[in-house]
């Protein structure tokens, strides 16, 4: 088999994972959180290849193209999102979109 | 034969789902005319059956059709209901019984709906009306031609609903709803003993077709199930112990109460025990109750219509005690006798509500016969047509009360001891009938017309009212007066020979020309002793009524049977009812309910602080929770 070990993937995986997760949780443009997040879910469909030429199985790639297109559907949302809190004249900034507090 | 039954039966229902259907989208008039046509067309239905039983019996006796034996035919559409080895058919039966009240219903029940055309014109819910009153004639052929007991009985229960849609019609009026839920309430209770007998018939016999009643039962489950048959007659035939609805039922319009008395429903209940005669006459202590039951209610209902103020209550009290006479007479085992009288009551019953309610339209309403004075003179035809009702009502000969009500207090003579008390109170009612009818009479109709009169007549167009009202009138006058000719007991009696194959006469119903002869006689004279004593009281003044004040208070009260009836069964469940209320209801149904909003809110007020609306709060949860799984899952590794 060519190319390096499984390992080194996963920790890639991983590593994207982590700065996607804290981007979320750091950043307070709501932009630069929706592209943490597809950092995430990308950072997942490394994995979930990986796994799948590990161990020979097709499973894991039709997964990726699953998580794509909930990607494609969620980025289609968020941009909505974001563009309508533009159009009325809304701060962008995540913290002060707090209106649904209890 | 079998297809005028359906189309008797059908074409009322089609009636009223067009007009159902029309909605606001018709023309009033037109609604009007769709339920004439096919009440009429029911009519028409009928005579075609009529015509096919009369023509299958013609070949019985010519002995060219053996295999006919001249009791009808029972047609399935399909099967209704099956279960286990107990199957009901959606079945009519058309035999000479069905047809004969196929006709009354249809016939009658078509002149009392083209007389509401004119009544009921300008009323605010013309449609409602026309759409229920053709259901009613729908149910009523339903009853009559359903061919088992479950299809006479959902027959039955429709009778009682549409009773009380009509009888409530006016549902802006307290005391209306008030009526319709009494008779509704006193029908139930009937339907609920005639369901209980067929529970006994289904568990000894599987079957609910006709033919189960000649099937041998034991005495007890025969007595049940007549008890419980005779249970539904009375409710639905406003017989004592369960007639205080009828006369509340005049809450309704007129057209309505003539369709009750007359035509439909109240007559159910003789039906049923001349169908069901296989069953009263295994339980032969049964059928006399049926039969002193309706003499108690002839003389009770005769005296309590003494005292009544209100034209349409008068006649709702003679409805009550002739439907006694028709108790009397299948009582004894006279059916046929039962069923000529219920033939010529909805002739000249008919007759008499359509003629009170003339008066009633052009008077404004008023509905007082104490008001009404000399309103003969300005309604002459009405006059003429109501004298034709009340004295066909008093049997008084050539009119058609005189043939069919003397051979029922005949046919008692030969039963028994207790016959000659049914003979006795059978006399007595002819007297009252004489006594109330004319009292009504001398009261409304001769003399100067009162103030009253004066003040509130107004006719219709320069005649007495619409011709859709004075058609009718004047056919069933003409009915009232020769319809009874069609039998003249003991020398000619087609009725009994047409009923002869379903309903045979008993034989100890059986009576001799003589003792036919001698009661006519003495019915007649009684009646016309009636008539000459209202006459006396009420014409020519020579007499007073006598003053007697508890037997005045007895009658003005109906023997205190609303009353009774108030304190046993009304007051009991509402204390009841009331202590229901405050003890279990309020303390605990109703706290119930708010402590469980209370706890709510609590609960939620300790939730809500999590919801903080900040994203980064969600996704550390989300996160949090994320990594728990993944910790528990190593954990358990």
């Amino acid at each position: 088999m060519l190319g390096p070990d499984v390992a080194w993937y996963l920790a890639v995986a991983a590593v994207l994972f982590g700065i996607g997760a804290l981007g979320v949780l750091i950043r307070r443009n709501t932009l630069i959180v929706l592209l943490s997040l597809e950092l995430m879910l990308n950072s997942g469909n490394l994995a979930l290849i990986a796994l799948s030429r590990h161990w020979h199985n097709g499973a894991g790639q039709i997964f990726a193209l699953a998580v794509m297109a909930v990607a494609a559907s969620e980025v289609c949302v968020g941009l909505g999102l974001v563009v309508a809190l533009n159009r009325r004249q809304l701060s962008l900034d995540v913290d002060t979109l707090s209106e649904l507090r209890g | 034969m079998t297809g005028g039954g359906w189309l008797c039966l059908l074409a009322p229902l089609a009636g009223t789902i067009l007009i159902l259907l029309g909605g606001s989208w018709l023309p009033r008039i037109a609604a009007a005319w769709i339920a004439t046509t096919s009440v009429f067309v029911a009519f028409g239905g009928a005579v075609w059956a009529f015509l096919g039983v009369h023509g299958a019996q013609q070949n019985v006796s010519l002995g060219s059709f053996p295999a006919f034996p001249g009791r009808g035919e029972i047609t399935t559409a399909w099967t209704w209901l099956q279960s286990g080895h107990f199957n009901v058919g959606l079945q009519l039966v058309v035999d000479p019984l069905s047809t004969m009240m196929m006709l009354i219903v249809s016939g009658v029940g078509g002149l009392i709906v083209l007389y509401s055309i004119g009544y009921m014109d300008g009323d605010d819910e013309e449609r409602r009306y026309f759409a229920y009153i053709a259901f009613f004639v729908f149910s009523m052929l339903l009853l009559v031609e359903g061919g088992n007991l479950l299809m006479l009985l959902v027959g039955w229960g429709l009778v009682g609903l549409s009773s009380y849609l009509l009888i409530g019609f006016w549902h802006e009026r307290p005391s209306a709803v008030r009526a319709a839920k009494k008779a509704f309430v006193m029908n139930a209770f009937g339907d609920a003993t005639m369901a209980l007998a067929f529970f006994i018939l289904i568990a000894h016999t599987n079957s609910l077709s006709f033919g189960v009643l000649d099937a041998h039962l034991s005495s007890t489950q025969a007595n049940l199930v007549a008890l419980g048959l005779l249970g539904g007659a009375v409710a639905k035939s406003a017989q004592i112990p369960l007639q205080t609805w009828l006369p509340d039922a005049m809450e309704g319009p007129t057209p309505v109460s003539a369709l009750i008395h007359a035509a439909t429903m109240v007559t159910a209940g003789v039906y049923l025990i001349a169908r069901t005669h296989a069953i009263f006459e295994q339980a032969r202590t049964i059928e006399l109750i049926a039969a002193g039951t309706g003499a108690l209610t002839l003389l009770v209902a005769g005296l309590i219509a003494l005292v009544q103020t209100d034209i349409k209550r008068v006649i709702a009290y003679s409805t009550m005690s002739q439907i006694g006479y028709m108790f009397l007479g299948v009582g004894v085992g006279g059916y046929a006798n039962g069923m000529f009288h219920l033939m010529t009551h909805a002739f000249f019953k008919a007759l008499l509500f359509m003629a009170a309610g003339l008066a009633i339209h052009a008077l404004a309403g008023e509905q007082d016969i104490r008001n009404m004075r000399g309103l003969g003179r300005v309604m002459p035809f009405t006059k003429w047509c109501f004298l034709a009702g009340a004295l066909a009502l008093v049997g008084v000969p050539p009119f058609a009360g005189f043939f069919s009500k003397d051979p029922i207090i005949a046919s008692t003579l030969n039963i028994g001891w207790y016959g000659y008390i049914f003979y006795a109170c059978g006399i007595a009612g002819a007297f009252l009938t004489g006594l109330y009818t004319f009292r009504l009479w001398f009261l409304v109709f001769p003399g100067e017309p009162s103030p009253f009169v004066r003040e509130h007549y107004h006719d219709h167009h320069g005649r007495e009212g619409a011709w859709t009202m004075l058609v009718p009138v004047g056919v069933l006058g003409v009915l009232a007066t020769v319809g009874g000719w069609i039998q003249w007991p003991p020398l000619w009696e087609p009725i009994t020979h047409w009923l002869a194959p379903v309903a045979p006469t008993l034989p100890v119903a059986e009576v001799s020309s003589t003792q036919e002869y001698a009661t006519s006689a003495v019915t007649v004279i009684v009646g016309i002793a009636g008539i000459a004593l209202a006459w006396a009281i009420y014409s020519a003044r020579r007499l007073t009524v006598p003053a007697a004040p508890f037997w005045r208070r007895l009658f003005e009260n109906k023997f205190y049977f609303d009353w009774l009836y108030d304190r046993i069964f009304y007051t009991p469940s509402a204390w009841v009812a009331t202590g229901l209320r405050r003890e279990f209801e309020e303390p605990v149904v109703l706290q119930t309910g708010t402590d469980l909003g209370d706890a709510t809110l609590e609960t939620g007020g300790l939730v809500r602080r999590i919801q903080t609306g900040l994203l980064r709060t969600y996704v550390l949860f989300l996160a949090a929770g994320a990594a728990g799984v993944v910790l528990a899952f190593l954990i358990a590794k």
